[in-house]
């Protein structure tokens, strides 16, 4: 009994993110990073949408109440939009959601955003292994999650 | 001061000369301090109307409703409806034009500006009072609100029973209007606005989410804040369900599988999703009429959420919803220089 315990000790806490990435140029990003054979951790679900306009609060808010530690939007760097302008609504309308979830007590180090850009694997790899270290660091995610 | 008289004759007028349908007014209530929303339909009704710092509700939601009646009605009247605003009703009403929900000749406006004053929070009163009910309540100078109660009564200061919404009240005075009663004061005697938000946000984190745990955990999902919101007009809720169509084979079993935003079971988590869904909706849309603080059965500081955003708003995108139905909504405008530094 005792060494499975430890055994389970041992095993460390492995955060679940949610990432969604727009389609023209962060799921391309995410893409290049495998191709490139980059090494980053297994632990983001990447979710592919039309663009980073497209994505309602609610499916940042959905994600944290099915359990996910953390969320992150990804979409073309400003100015790069496949349909010109989608990212630059969803940076208003994502800051507003994060102000909104650190006001009501959520860490902010767990919903994030980014810009990537399909030549980007790279910063792709690094923007997963950062949030990746720093969701380690704060645990499981208790606030939003659904009690069952 | 607005003479009721003035607003009386103006709802008479129209009334008789056939313009409005309509007008949407307060009048005595038969129980209760509060006044009672009134659709007066006769010029003889119009005499029971009433204007003093009882006047709470917000009219505008009635806008919506009438207009989802109408849609269901078998003759329908096409003359507008007449509607008494206070400032912050004529702004969410001013929001309804800027989405196209109601079209501006559809409805008449007659604008009531509160001046220095505003109107009263009745839990407020109860507490000035030491929990006796208050039978009326009306403005006596400007900084005073003469209160009666059974077995006396007393002129309390103005600061310790309105509203906090009118105490943090920047325009006071509906803007898009037909026809004005009242002053257009700017000076208000109260204090700075966004003042409770400011220092709750100051708080940190863990009292933060305490707070907001303790007050989700008591929501009983009553939906009285969605019902009251003139904002809230959608015919189909993210609280109800998707696509989800219920007939007499449907079996309990699959009313309670099927798929949904949020559950609607009145878990903390849930409550919290709810309530944030609802305060994203109303980002750049809120009109701080402060109804769904007021209605709510378990008082939860719905209104502390809905400033939150409107001071991000405010101080982040310069935005202020309600001033003018020709500008884009704040969730559907950009600027370049929209700030970028939280993203990485």
């Amino acid at each position: 009994m005792e060494p499975a315990v430890a055994r389970h000790d041992a095993h460390e806490f492995e955060p679940k993110v949610v990432a969604f990435l727009c389609k023209w140029c962060s799921s391309a990003g995410s893409d290049l990073a495998g191709v490139s054979r980059l090494k980053y951790p297994a632990n983001a679900v990447p979710i592919q949408v039309m663009c980073s306009g497209s994505v309602s609060p609610i499916y940042i808010l959905s994600a944290f109440n099915k359990g996910a530690d953390g969320v992150l939007v990804s979409g073309c760097h400003p100015g790069d939009c496949h349909y010109l302008k989608g990212n630059y609504y969803a940076r208003r309308r994502i800051f507003l959601v994060q102000k909104l979830l650190q006001f009501i007590g959520l860490e902010p180090d767990r919903f994030r955003m980014s810009w990537v850009s399909a030549a980007e694997g790279v910063k792709y790899a690094e923007v997963i292994s950062d949030f990746v270290k720093d969701l380690k660091a704060l645990g499981p995610q208790t606030k939003l999650k659904a009690k069952r | 001061m607005i003479a009721v008289e003035d607003i009386r004759a103006r709802a008479k007028d129209l009334l008789e000369s056939g313009k409005v349908r309509a007008v949407l007014g307060y009048r005595r209530s038969t129980a209760g301090l509060l006044a009672e929303p009134a659709f007066m339909t006769t010029p003889e009704e119009t005499a029971a109307l009433v204007l003093d710092p009882t006047c709470v509700e917000n009219l505008a939601l009635y806008l919506v409703n009438e207009k989802k009646r109408m849609k269901h009605a078998r003759q329908s009247d096409k003359r507008p409806l007449a509607i008494v605003a206070k400032g912050c009703d004529s702004r969410a009403i001013t929001v309804l034009l800027q989405e196209n929900h109601i079209e501006r000749e559809e409805v008449i406006v007659l604008g009531v500006s509160c001046e220095k004053g505003g109107v009263i929070d009745t839990r407020k009163l109860m507490k000035a009072l030491r929990g006796k009910y208050a039978t009326s309540a009306a403005f006596d100078g400007a900084s005073g609100v003469k209160v009666s109660c059974i077995g006396g009564g007393a002129t309390l200061p103005a600061k310790d029973v309105l509203a906090d919404r009118c105490l943090e009240c920047a325009k006071a005075y509906p803007i898009d209007t037909d026809f004005l009663f009242g002053e257009k004061v700017d000076e208000r005697p109260y204090g700075p606005r966004f003042t409770v938000v400011s220092a709750f946000a100051e708080k940190s984190r863990e009292e933060r989410s305490a707070f907001w745990d303790g007050h989700f955990e008591r929501c009983i999902r009553c939906y009285a804040c969605r019902a009251v919101c003139p904002m809230c007009y959608c015919d189909e809720c993210v609280v109800g369900s998707t696509n989800f169509i219920v007939n007499p084979a449907t079996t309990a079993d699959e009313k309670a599988n099927r798929v949904c935003w949020i559950n609607r079971s009145a878990s903390p988590s849930e409550n919290a999703m709810y309530h944030m869904v609802r305060a994203m909706h109303l980002a750049g849309r809120c009109t701080d009429c402060g109804e769904c603080e007021r209605v709510c059965p378990v008082n939860i500081p719905l209104r502390l959420l809905n400033t939150m955003l409107e001071r991000e708003a405010l101080e982040m995108f310069q935005y202020t919803p309600g001033l003018d139905a020709e500008q884009p909504s704040l969730i559907s405008s950009f600027r370049d220089s929209d700030p970028n530094d939280f993203v990485r």
